[in-house]
């Protein structure tokens, strides 16, 4: 128990733990409590019917149980109005939305850092066809966010500036608010890619000054295929839209139609109902347990596999030494061995599962000559014990002496 | 590379019952494919399986887990020459077992994983006789000729009539008989087993019957009595098929065909027979009840020569 935080509290209502095997790899995808298995069930058991078409009961039923999980949302973020809150499938499509969306032109300039995920580069340089520029600011030599190259990248041709929250690379979290300062004094708009920051933190958009905040539901005990994107109303207002059909607009004739208000307008088609109202209780489930506390609680973790590795000179831990400014992540390579190699050695050697690879982040680990990394995350319902076996494990590894 | 080419056939066989294993054939293929056309193999399917081998090993020690770690290529090509060995005497084993009846061929009886049960190579064995050069058996007038004299072949079968694998052999041996009527006869021998029951008083007895005109009846007799046979059983026997009792049991009680029997007995021994039943087709070898296919082949060989 850490700071009077009990991780075994919570195990209990995930199924998945009552196997033999230790789960690190959070930062690709968290395991679900009953509470959300449930939730969704129930959807498809009791109230199975569509949202916003039709008017019977069961319809009505939906349409509430979604509103109820929008408003889960945006208190999840703290955003102002429940209508600033887009469901997506996922952090990919939410960027995806805005790059599409928000009107960039021949000229125009993106920023984005150099850690960032394909699902934040990609969009941009796809882009790069219709003439928008992507400037990449680069990060210290520790990995951490560098300011002074980041206003370097600033022109008045900037439109947006969209970078990642905490890294999926090292964990590494990013000044948000003094970024979103500096974007906005040179009227640019700030997305923030929050995949890895929203699951593990408070997040306060309003505070960060966040004008866009894109995350995905299923590294946040929520269902996979959920995501959401936090847009200041302003924006989304102007915005055009990206995917367009059915529930989009209000009218149509043969030559024309009429756009649905937002946020319905950005969320095309048939919605994943079950996924969305699972979400909503995802987020119930994590303020129960409390933001701040499982922050605290992966950083200590972090702290136990740190000490117990770093001195070894055959590890080279990714990102900066202190373990308190890569969250839970620890992302490592050992001489000699090739990081899937070592993922899939801790499984055969005591089910611990890890990813191996460059974590959909090829950029990065292409510029720095690196195959990718081995890299263990953490969560709520990681102990001590398990950090202890992991840190046994990878000792294993390193004296193998290859 | 190396465990793609060993893992190809072998997930392609596990492939035929799960789906699962389909993916990995097509990985071994495709690996294999880019390997021959000197490209780099883009499936990571040996690094997976030398991952997973390094961590079972780690488990008991991190010394061999990283001696598998660094010198898999080298275990890799071990690995795929003893593949390679093992798939060419399982496929020997195989062809002699369709054959011959037997993994190992046609004059032995060892174990054979596809005959475990031993069905086709049980052998009532007697003590070992080591002959420094073997005399193949030879035709004697003396001796009963089951089917056409004028036969082009002859098997010459040592057989006793308290063997429980003689008697198996029978109906296989009278198949043989009736497939190749006319072109194929059978010379009995007894050869006694010491430690049978009744074994030397059975192919005296048979001599005897032989004696009287009566010698394929009583053959088929004595092997239907087998498990019943007691000292009286001959007399019986001989009472049944009608032939004279009292000449046939003073020849039993006289032991008129002793050195008979012995001197039969001898030559299977010279002729390297170490149990019952063994054939002889000219100098080709069957030892025990082998199936109807394991005759066929080599009688088809001998006939065509």
């Amino acid at each position: 128990m850490i700071f009077g935080y009990d991780a075994e509290k919570y195990r209990k209502d995930f199924p998945i733990l009552s196997k033999d095997l230790i789960y690190f790899d959070n930062a690709c995808m968290s395991l679900k409590p009953v509470q959300v298995i449930e939730k969704m069930n129930e959807y498809y058991k009791e109230y199975t019917a569509c949202a916003g078409r039709s008017s019977h009961r069961l319809a009505a039923k939906v349409e509430d149980e979604v509103a109820v999980s929008r408003n889960e949302l945006k208190n999840f973020v703290n955003a102002k109005h429940d209508s600033e809150i887009i469901f997506t499938r996922n952090t990919t499509e939410s960027i995806n939305l805005v790059a599409n969306s928000i009107g960039l032109g021949e000229g125009d300039e993106v920023i984005i850092s150099d850690k960032e995920h394909n699902s934040n580069l990609i969009p941009w340089l796809k882009l790069g066809k219709k003439g928008i520029k992507v400037k990449v600011a680069q990060s210290n030599p520790d990995n951490t966010f560098n300011l002074e190259n980041f206003s370097k990248c600033l022109t008045p041709k900037t439109k947006i500036v969209s970078v990642v929250h905490s890294s999926n690379i090292d964990g590494v979290t990013n000044p948000v608010k003094e970024i979103a300062k500096i974007a906005h004094k040179n009227k640019a708009a700030l997305l923030v890619d929050g995949a890895q920051a929203a699951p593990h933190k408070d997040i306060d958009v309003r505070e960060l000054d966040a004008d866009f905040y894109a995350f995905s539901g299923h590294k946040m005990l929520g269902p996979t295929g959920t995501g959401v994107l936090y847009g200041k109303i302003d924006f989304l207002e102007k915005m055009d839209q990206f995917i367009v059909g059915g529930e989009t607009v209000i009218d149509s004739t043969y030559t024309d139609y009429k756009m649905e208000k937002i946020p319905m307008r950005f969320e095309a088609g048939l919605q994943d109902y079950a996924g969305i109202i699972g979400l909503g209780e995802a987020c119930r489930y994590l303020k129960k347990v409390g933001l701040k506390k499982i922050e605290q609680h992966e950083k200590k973790l972090n702290s136990v596999i740190t000490e117990g590795l770093v001195d070894d000179k055959n590890i080279s831990i990714i990102g900066p030494k202190e373990p308190e400014k890569r969250g839970g992540i620890f992302s490592f390579n050992v001489k000699g061995v090739k990081p899937n190699d070592v993922s899939k050695i801790l499984e055969s050697s005591k089910n611990i599962m890890v990813r191996g690879g460059a974590h959909c982040a090829h950029s990065w680990f292409n510029n720095h000559r690196l195959d990718g990394s081995a890299r263990a995350s953490l969560y709520l319902y990681n102990t001590e014990e398990e950090c202890k076996i992991f840190v046994g494990e990878v000792g294993k590894i390193l004296t193998m002496k290859v | 590379m190396v465990l793609c080419f060993l893992a190809f056939p072998v997930f392609a066989i596990l492939g035929i019952f799960s789906v699962k294993y389909r993916k990995l054939t097509y990985e071994a293929l495709d690996c294999l494919f880019r390997t021959v056309t000197l490209r780099k193999c883009r499936s990571s399917l040996d690094e997976r399986i030398k991952s997973s081998m390094t961590g079972k090993t780690m488990k008991y020690s991190p010394w061999a887990a990283g001696f598998i770690y660094k010198n898999f290529k080298v275990i890799s090509w071990v690995l795929a020459v003893i593949f390679i060995w093992s798939t060419y005497a399982a496929s020997v084993g195989v062809y002699n077992y369709y054959y011959y009846g037997n993994c190992n061929g046609p004059d032995d009886t060892g174990f054979c994983m596809f005959d475990p049960g031993g069905e086709n190579s049980g052998l009532s064995e007697v003590d070992t006789y080591t002959q420094s050069e073997i005399v193949y058996p030879t035709l004697e007038g003396n001796d009963p000729i089951i089917g056409n004299k004028n036969a082009k072949l002859t098997i010459i079968e040592f057989g006793c009539y308290a063997c429980p694998y003689t008697k198996k052999a029978e109906p296989i041996v009278k198949e043989v008989l009736e497939h190749y009527k006319g072109k194929v006869n059978l010379q009995f021998k007894t050869f006694y087993i010491p430690h049978h029951n009744m074994s030397f008083q059975s192919a005296l007895a048979a001599n005897c019957a032989m004696e009287q005109g009566a010698y394929p009846r009583y053959h088929s007799l004595l092997f239907e009595m087998q498990d019943a046979m007691k000292n009286n059983s001959f007399h019986s026997m001989a009472e049944a098929i009608g032939i004279d009792t009292v000449k046939f049991d003073n020849c039993i009680m006289t032991q008129k065909y002793s050195d008979e029997v012995k001197s039969d007995s001898l030559m299977g021994l010279h002729a390297g027979v170490k149990g019952t039943p063994t054939f002889f087709i000219n100098e080709q070898k069957i030892v025990g009840p082998k199936p109807f296919r394991t005759f066929k082949t080599i009688i088809d060989e001998e006939l065509k020569k």
